[in-house]
């Protein structure tokens, strides 16, 4: 998938825009759903994902073997990022902004045909 | 070593070759309250500008190697970490630093008050009991501004979670 690169430049990482955004909008992410999501190999978002952590942008939860990562509340430029990460999502094509947002995370009852 | 004092020495030797740190985080809340919580991580902000190189290349000279983000020494069992800054509580920076001495050397380290904050940051945004408990003791054995955590706590978005919890806060 074609991605268009908003803050690629100002970022440093085309996967570090891909990283933040889908974490932005679906709130927690993990390494193989946002690589499923953009098409992209895993160990470059993994990366990103690390190193974000390590910059305290992005806290960790782990969720069994998973690791779940989502934006540090504590992170003291939070605020301005976020607007930042709004203001780059608005230039977004509709059909990429309608997917990031088309995300289920409420529970399903076991057994439940899909 | 003492927490504390390890702390001092390579605070110390860090500022000798013009590196500048600021403890801050768990073993903040050892020293505040002589150890009733015992942390085993010593977590410094560098300040802004330091290289981490210049960070490794001192501690190596303490006997403290390098392993992913931490130093360890096999002398001691406690590790030491350099998370980036700034130095900040929330979203607001860190406006004064305190020192203590040590016989080993001389610490900068968070105040109490900002201490009180940084543990209801996580209380704040994690529902960290913990850290509730660990502002509490804080708060027990040393004087804070609780007019300052307040101002704080409202300029987070946390006024009705500050009173909440406000009269915890309060002692003598």
């Amino acid at each position: 998938m074609e991605f268009i690169q908003m803050l690629e430049s100002l970022l440093g990482s085309r996967n570090r825009e891909r990283v933040l955004v889908f974490i932005y909008t679906r709130r927690k992410g993990y390494a193989r759903e946002i690589s499923r999501f953009y098409g992209t190999d895993l160990t470059p978002v993994q990366r990103q994902l690390e190193r974000l952590e390590s910059g305290s942008v992005l806290c960790c939860e782990t969720a069994g073997r998973t690791r779940l990562f989502s934006l540090n509340p504590r992170y003291p430029f939070l605020k301005e990022l976020q607007a930042l990460l709004e203001k780059a999502l608005s230039f977004y094509p509709a059909d990429l902004k309608d997917r990031l947002a088309l995300n289920r995370r409420r529970p399903r009852r076991s057994g439940k045909p899909l | 070593m003492t927490l504390g004092e390890l702390a001092a020495f390579i605070c110390t030797r860090l500022k000798a070759e013009g590196i500048s740190c600021t403890l801050s985080g768990g073993a903040c809340v050892s020293i505040h309250t002589r150890n009733k919580f015992q942390s085993y991580d010593l977590d410094f902000i560098p300040d802004f500008g330091t290289d981490r190189k210049d960070i490794r290349r001192t501690l190596q000279t303490a006997g403290f190697i390098e392993n992913g983000r931490y130093f360890k020494s096999d002398e001691t069992r406690f590790y030491i970490e350099f998370p980036p800054g700034p130095l900040a509580v929330g979203s607001e920076p860190v406006k004064v630093v305190i020192t203590l001495e040590f016989p080993t050397g001389t610490l900068s380290l968070l105040s109490p008050t900002d201490c009180v904050k940084d543990r209801l940051s996580a209380y704040y945004h994690w529902d960290d009991r913990q850290c509730l408990e660990q502002a509490e003791l804080i708060a027990r054995d040393n004087p804070v501004n609780l007019t300052e955590i307040r101002r704080w706590s409202e300029a987070e978005g946390m006024s009705s979670e500050f009173k909440s919890i406000r009269k915890r806060l309060i002692h003598g």
